[in-house]
């Protein structure tokens, strides 16, 4: 079971400052990366990959109408990754975990849990999920809800004795874990869902929304269990559209829009860094950002730092003598990169547009998606 | 583990709901009622006397052997706990399995690595372990009283017990059937109770098929008497048995039998199948 790190988790460093221009890099786009061999997707070995989806489609009839939720879905997650999925809401999200789990039965395609088929039961051994919206029943005390679902878990009796004291502990129910989950906050739901997630030791864990409802420090203590879980070597799918929380946990994101996967790669490929910097000045220093942006600089000053977007090296360098020459003092200067949150937008923009040029008929949202 | 971890959870469910308590309260003041307001004197195997709620009675000249005085008491006592019980146990099941289906709650339970056939059955076995307490608790212990009283062992009462629970049994798979393609509880409950009511008139559907225009109709008339449970006919069976009459016929029993079998068959297909 993941313990508590003991180290702080570093906070990410990329404020939504930049543009919306095209500078963001076109990294891994979904499909075209293979690496030539056919059991290597997205750099990943399929053949020893915890997660893979080759060509999901999946139609829903709504009467007579019938509604794609999934189209041509591609994907592969290796062992020990933190991989997130991204879409605005229904894009097909909570569709592709559902199909994922055995929860759901593709129309077309296959899925793959450490490779096997995940309506199996026997696949979906040492597995955890936390649903989205999830609702444990009523009548179940905390306690009891984890040794229900570590029973049907397969876990022995002698082990849940010892674990469910533990988990509760981990997601900080440890005097809640006799009260009745009727009277939980949702939040507190939300740690219970985490913890019967983790009641059989996961080896993957799919994580859908897992800090819908949860309060700050919260959100820090889920994220904080989950990369303590990551060093265990435990594969992590997290379907969020939390951009922030998925950029400081994941080691790869993949774009769903409409059912596609429309851009696929490692955060550090998707989020690299631009020409803005920020320069923080020494204490209680300022600097007057008109003087600057009369050499043509585009600067935005405030709380004793500067952001500014230079063409080159030379401009920067050229920026900071001319701070120093003014006798400011500089603390630091950081390059900041492109935010996931700008990229997904641009990436799901863009594909409006070209659905529009193209097409400019009705889409069909995902029927298990946005609840 | 897991067979018992469904067991286990279907009870802690009646018992949360209230419906396990509220069937052993009712099922306790039964038989204190039972064991303390009627008495009864026996003189030479008849009843001679007796109290009823303090109040005495007198039975003139030589009574009724008390064998058959059990006998017709029991057998009233079966039709009742027939009707009575088989609503009840409907009652009380017919949210099974539409709350097993709600949405955020069936992902808990069908991601777990336990087969969707045997979490469906599991939680049939829990029920069938819960309404089988609850008449053994009420059957059990009427028998016990009045048998203890008289001194008069009458074992086709419990036959007549072990019927209600089969009958009970196959509704229960018609229910399972309607929870899992409807996942509505009142559905569930009102269906079982219309086929219940449907089978009293289908007792006489010979008579019914015969008066029917055409042929078309009298052979829905015939399939539906054989396709549903009889339970009526076998109500009508149940309560001559207890008093001593003709084993219950073979056939009723067996096509009530398989229909609860098929319909629990093919809810299991139908859950299997199913997208959450």
């Amino acid at each position: 079971m993941p313990a508590l790190p003991a180290t702080p988790i570093a906070s990410g460093d990329s404020p939504a400052q930049c543009g919306r221009g095209s500078r963001y890099p076109r990294a891994a786009p979904a499909g075209e990366n293979n690496a030539g061999a056919t059991n290597v997707y997205a750099g990943v070995d399929t053949d020893a990959a915890a997660i893979t989806v080759r060509g999901v489609s999946k139609e829903f009839r709504h009467g007579r109408r019938r509604l794609r939720a999934l189209d041509g879905v591609e994907l592969a997650v290796g062992r020990g990754e933190v991989f997130g999925l991204l879409g605005a809401n229904g894009a097909g999200k909570t569709t592709l975990v559902k199909v994922l789990l055995g929860l759901a039965r593709p129309t077309s395609g296959e899925v793959r849990l450490r490779g096997r088929d995940p309506r199996r039961a026997a696949a979906r051994r040492r597995i955890g999920y936390l649903p989205e919206g999830h609702r444990f029943p009523g009548y179940l005390t905390g306690k009891a809800s984890l040794r229900l679902f570590g029973r049907l878990a397969g876990v022995a009796e002698g082990t849940l004795d010892q674990r469910i004291p533990e988990l509760l502990e981990l997601v900080g129910l440890a005097g809640r874990g006799g009260d009745r989950v009727g009277r939980y906050s949702k939040g507190m739901t939300q740690r219970l869902g985490l913890a019967c997630a983790l009641v059989d030791e996961p080896d993957i864990l799919f994580l859908d929304e897992p800090t819908d409802g949860v309060d700050p420090v919260g959100r820090r203590q889920i994220r904080d269990i989950l990369l303590a879980a990551r060093r265990q070597g435990t594969t992590i799918f997290i379907n969020s559209h939390l951009l922030s929380e998925v950029e400081r946990t994941c080691d790869r994101v993949a774009i769903l829009h409409q059912g596609r996967v429309v851009r696929e790669g490692t955060v550090e490929d998707l989020t690299t860094p631009t020409m803005r910097y920020r320069i923080r000045l020494g204490e209680g220093q300022s600097a007057a950002p008109e003087r600057l942006a009369g050499e043509g600089l585009d600067v935005v000053a405030g709380n004793g730092s500067l952001e500014v977007e230079v063409a080159d090296l030379a401009a920067l360098n050229r920026l900071v003598d001319r701070l120093r020459a003014d006798r400011l003092l500089i603390a630091e200067v950081s390059p900041l990169r492109a935010a996931l949150e700008d990229v997904f937008i641009e990436v799901v923009e863009g594909e409006e547009r070209a659905a529009a040029v193209s097409d400019p008929g009705p889409r069909t949202p995902d029927p298990g998606g946005g609840r | 583990m897991k067979t018992w971890a469904l067991i286990v959870d279907t009870w802690r469910e009646a018992l949360a709901r209230y419906t396990l308590l509220g069937f052993l309260a009712v099922s306790s003041l039964f038989l204190l009622v039972l064991t303390f307001a009627l008495n009864l004197d026996i003189v030479d195997g008849a009843l001679a006397a007796g109290t009823l709620f303090g109040k005495a009675f007198e039975v003139p000249g030589k009574g009724p052997a008390i064998a058959t005085v059990v006998a017709t008491g029991q057998s009233v006592f079966a039709g009742i706990l027939y009707v009575l019980g088989v609503f009840l146990a409907v009652f009380a099941t017919g949210s099974q399995v539409p709350n097993l289906q709600h949405r955020g709650t069936v992902d808990l339970y069908v991601t777990r690595p336990i087969g969707r056939t045997h979490l469906l059955l599991g939680r049939f076995l829990g029920a069938v372990t819960l309404v089988s307490a609850n008449l053994l608790i009420l059957c059990g212990g009427v028998f016990v009283i009045i048998s203890a009283k008289t001194h008069v062992w009458n074992p086709r009462f419990l036959v007549a017990s072990a019927l209600i629970l089969l009958v009970f049994l196959s509704y229960l798979g018609f229910m399972y059937l309607v929870g899992v393609l409807t996942s509505s509880t009142p559905l569930s409950i009102m269906l079982p109770y219309a086929l219940y009511l449907l089978s009293v008139p289908l007792v006489a559907h010979d008579r019914i098929a015969a008066a029917m225009d055409t042929r078309i109709g009298a052979g829905a008339v015939q399939t539906l008497y054989w396709i549903l449970p009889k339970t009526a006919e076998i109500g009508r069976d149940l309560t001559g048995y207890v008093l001593g009459k003709a084993t219950p016929a073979f056939l009723p029993l067996a096509t009530t039998a398989a229909f609860g079998a098929v319909c629990l068959g093919a809810a299991v297909v139908a859950f299997n199948r199913k997208n959450f």
